[in-house]
């Protein structure tokens, strides 16, 4: 191995132990019994995930989460696969600027998103209501569901739609017949990773959630309140689940366009 | 087939529909409260220009202003200079396989929760912290790291350096392998070929990566106030503060416009700068 | 026929399964609405009211659950009340400062004074002021505490934090931490500067002129500015050295943690935190509420809130008093529950030492605010 080699992987090594540090500092932590830990470290506990588990709060926070990021991901990806059926199938005018309003959301910071949306929903009486954080969910997750629809249906020869309607199936039977199940790796992928940016997404839901707080924004209370270890234990829980999540994605949607 | 416009439109129009009510009205709508009045803690519909001038006229909003513009800017250069060897390595110096992990393993954090590892940076980077704790067993330290710029960056990188790295990665693989080979034996050296044959060809990949490390710094709050220690604040800690300050939406409207008006100009002259047409 | 079967076995595992993933979707309604089962009370507070360390006896006695919504600051209090629906919150712990506020805003309802055993107050809390409109009463305190000089006993000692001067000490450039509210803070840089009669917090133009020069001269020894969360976790890793605007509240629960940490009330005097219960308008949970204010006035409710696990406080009640230098004599030793006690917050009170936290009454709030915000980005 020349140096230069050497020195590049070096780097990137480097760059990955930078990138995952706290991710593992945290889980390291999260069973470690000092409540402001440093090296060396103390003696091994279950404590903070046992605190975390008792506390009611934190099982209701959970049960918002798992509903709220569920529905705010099916809906983000229907409508993140109805815009990029949109964008295959056809042309139309103002086409550009229909895909930048698909697109726009991620460019908006999150605390501003948070304030627009809890003045609106607090003026059609909206506020604090797990619909709200469900609606601004699925305006955050379209665009991603749209990506990776739209790279699917990228590798659909388009003539297979047209051979489908000659063969007199109509356009609703084609969709259901052809389109969707051709689709259906993507629409597995863009469900578990929109599911998996609401499931963490803390801004927006902090500004609106008002009772009804996700594990996020339960989180964030904690850091503004007692700081407590239990924030490792809670993260390490969110960090499974969401990881969980990011691989069914990325296997089902490598696997399927390996073999498709 | 004719395309029957039912079909056409039962596609079309979920996207619109969502949009218009949850993300178009709610931004016109707080446009609009930027003109209200408030009195008595509470918001009245009105038409005044007192919100604007207040804030405008204010120099901490200024001051905000411009240190958010300025980390920003940075935090888009630094990250971009951190992540080019990585996705260079990535692009041109491993197998297909370990590119595909590595980008998976790069994808990974940016669905772990920020606000987690923003805790672990504070007790890594605190006083008695970890990386003091391992500078102390060599006799340097301790280092002031936490509620500096310092620590608000290494949040920052936290955030976007993932992302920078997948970014540059595919558009560096993007660039043509004849013609970086035909560099080589041109006798061009590794760091010319790099600056007048990759850079360029690469160049729409390396722009956007660092046009959402921009965005996502930009609008960041946690960074900056749980590792930057609010010191100075930023526009987005500059927004909480004054909707937590009696009401005052209407002020946290205006800093929220002047934010999205400059991420416009920013993304906009950036992807012009992108894909304007090389000169040479 | 196995054709057939395999067809219904499908067919019935497609059923189970759809039925399965439904029950799954649907538990956190299902739990929803068993949970449903004790009354539910929204409360808005400070960060720990609705812990488990105050509530859980209530809860249990009274098959209730207390969902709280937690703020920082009475400005931050206002903004939330401000953006909720009226009987959002059935119970609102507000500092007294802001509970006029409350009442000009529509926000609470009037109480029964005989509801509440004002007989068992120290006399000087009878009446707290802007509790009560002529005889009418509109919250009741419950608790409260004083805010001086918060330091790390390593650096600086008891003696040299009987000023508020010690902020500008070398040793803590770069260490002192400001707890992220202007009245606390500004209120003692106020006290500083001599503005203790009649209030620190009630003083003219060239005086509130003074206090912003002053204020701005301790920026270059600024380590940050911090939330609950950080001002706690600051103070404990040795991030900061002294903090501005706290008290015991929060090196109290550093100090059962074993943190070399400590608060006095200096020279210049010291000001007084004071919180206080308001029952929401528009509530149909009113008499719960009753209740429990009552039972955070009892001596059992106020040993809980003297040891508080979030954050300490003083009870204004003889019998508290009485009950905790029964319950846990060195907490009341430590906090300065005792009648005579060097510490006894009563007699600094009487020796006029002790100011209470105000809304400034010469200026606006929106000015202070604003203040703070510039002096946070000088």
């Amino acid at each position: 191995m020349s140096i230069a080699t050497f020195a590049s992987r070096l780097y990137l090594a480097a760059v990955f132990f930078f990138v995952f540090l706290p991710i593992g500092a945290s889980v390291v932590f999260s069973f470690n019994s000092d409540r402001f830990p440093t090296l060396p470290l103390a003696s091994f506990t279950f404590e903070w995930y046992a605190k975390a588990f008792s506390d009611d709060k934190i099982w209701d926070a959970f049960r918002n989460s798992v509903a709220v990021s569920l529905t705010a991901a099916a809906m983000s990806t229907f409508i993140g696969f109805s815009t990029a059926y949109t964008d295959f199938r056809y042309g139309f005018r103002f086409k550009a600027a229909y895909l930048a309003l698909a697109l726009l959301p991620p460019t908006i910071p999150l605390v501003i998103m948070g304030l627009a949306m809890l003045a609106w929903l607090s003026q059609i009486g909206l506020s604090g209501t797990l619909f709200g954080i469900i609606a601004a969910h699925t305006v955050l997750g379209s665009p991603f569901a749209m990506a990776v629809c739209r790279l699917r249906l990228h590798q659909m020869d388009p003539s297979l739609e047209a051979a489908a309607w000659n063969l007199g199936a109509s356009e609703w039977a084609t969709m259901r017949h052809v389109v969707l199940p051709f689709s259906a790796p993507a629409l597995i992928s863009a469900f578990c990773l929109t599911a998996a940016v609401s499931f963490d997404e803390f801004a927006v839901a902090w500004f609106v959630s008002g009772l009804n707080r996700t594990v996020p924004v339960a989180i964030l209370e904690i850091l503004q309140g007692n700081v407590d270890p239990q924030i490792n234990a809670i993260g390490t829980v969110v960090f499974i689940t969401s990881m969980t999540l990011v691989v069914i994605a990325q296997t089902i949607f490598m696997r399927r366009n390996r073999n498709g | 087939m004719a395309t029957s416009s039912r079909y056409a439109f039962t596609w079309r129009l979920p996207m619109l529909i969502w949009q218009a009510a949850f993300f178009v009205v709610p931004l016109v709508f707080m446009a609009a409260i930027s003109f209200w009045l408030v009195k008595n803690y509470r918001m009245e519909p009105d038409f005044i220009l007192k919100n604007w001038s207040k804030m405008l006229g204010r120099g901490f909003f200024w001051d905000a202003y411009w240190i958010t513009l300025w980390r920003a800017s940075l935090a888009a250069l630094v990250i971009s200079l951190i992540a080019f060897p990585a996705s260079y390595s990535l692009a041109y110096k491993v197998s297909e396989s370990v590119r595909r992990w590595a980008v998976f393993f790069l994808i990974v954090p940016f669905f772990t929760s920020y606000l987690v590892r923003a805790y672990a940076w504070q007790v890594i980077l605190a006083e008695n912290g970890v990386v003091n704790a391992v500078l102390g067993q060599v006799g340097l330290g301790p280092f002031t790291m936490l509620n500096t710029g310092f620590g608000a960056m290494i949040g920052y990188l936290t955030l976007t350096l993932p992302l920078v790295i997948v970014l540059q990665t595919f558009s560096l693989s993007g660039v043509d392998r004849n013609q970086i080979e035909a560099a080589w034996n041109l006798g061009c050296s590794p760091l010319r070929t790099i600056v007048q044959v990759i850079v360029p060809s690469a160049r729409v990949g390396l722009i956007i990566g660092a046009v959402f490390c921009f965005i996502l710094t930009f609008g960041d709050f946690v960074s900056p106030f749980y590792l930057g220690g609010s010191k100075p604040p930023t526009l987005s800690i500059l927004i909480i503060d004054t909707t937590k300050s009696g009401q005052q939406w209407p002020r946290a409207a205006v800093v929220a416009l002047i934010m999205i008006a400059t991420l416009f100009c920013t993304a906009f002259a950036a992807v012009s700068a992108a894909y304007r047409k090389r000169t040479r | 026929m196995s054709h057939q079967s395999a067809k219904n076995v499908s067919r019935r595992t497609l059923l189970k399964t759809a039925g399965a993933s439904g029950v799954v979707l649907a538990a956190p309604m299902l739990n929803r609405a068993w949970a449903a089962d004790p009354v539910e009370i929204n409360m808005l507070a400070w960060y720990g009211h609705a812990e488990p360390d105050i509530v859980e006896e209530f809860e249990a006695q009274n098959n209730v659950k207390f969902v709280p919504k937690y703020y920082a600051g009475g400005d931050n209090m206002l903004a939330l009340m401000a953006q909720s629906p009226p009987g959002t919150y059935d119970i609102i712990l507000s500092d007294a400062e802001f509970v006029q506020q409350l009442n000009a805003a529509g926000y609470i309802q009037e109480l029964d004074p005989a509801d509440y055993p004002f007989d068992d107050f120290f006399p000087e809390f009878q009446k707290f002021p802007g509790h009560w409109i002529g005889d009418q009463l509109w919250s009741v305190m419950v608790r409260y505490g004083l805010l001086g000089v918060s330091f790390n006993t390593d650096v600086i000692t008891h003696d040299e934090a009987m000023s508020y001067n010690v902020f500008w000490d070398s040793r803590l450039t770069g260490k002192v931490g400001h707890f992220d509210w202007h009245l606390p803070n500004l209120g003692q840089m106020s006290l500083l500067n001599g503005n203790d009669n009649p209030s620190p917090f009630d003083i003219d133009g060239a005086a509130w002129e003074a206090v912003q020069e002053k204020t701005l001269s301790l920026k270059p020894q600024v380590g940050g500015y911090f939330d609950y969360g950080g001002t706690f976790s600051s103070l404990k890793t040795g991030e900061m050295h002294a903090v501005c605007g706290i008290g015991d509240w929060i090196t109290g629960v550093l100090q059962k943690d074993g943190a070399p940490v400590d608060s006095v009330i200096p020279e210049e005097g010291g000001i007084q935190w004071t919180e206080s219960y308001s029952v929401g308008i528009g509530t149909e949970k009113g008499e719960i509420a009753k209740k429990f204010i009552q039972y955070m006035l009892s001596p059992a409710g106020q040993v809980r809130s003297i040891q508080m696990a979030a954050y300490p406080g003083l009870s204004p009640t003889k019998s508290g008093w009485a009950a905790i230098q029964e319950a846990n004599p060195d907490e009341a030793k430590r906090s300065g529950l005792i009648e005579g006690a060097a510490n006894d917050p009563i007699r600094l009170k009487r020796e006029g030492r002790i100011h209470y936290r105000d809304i400034p009454r010469q200026q606006s709030l929106e000015d202070w605010n604003d203040f703070w915000s510039e002096y946070k980005n000088a």
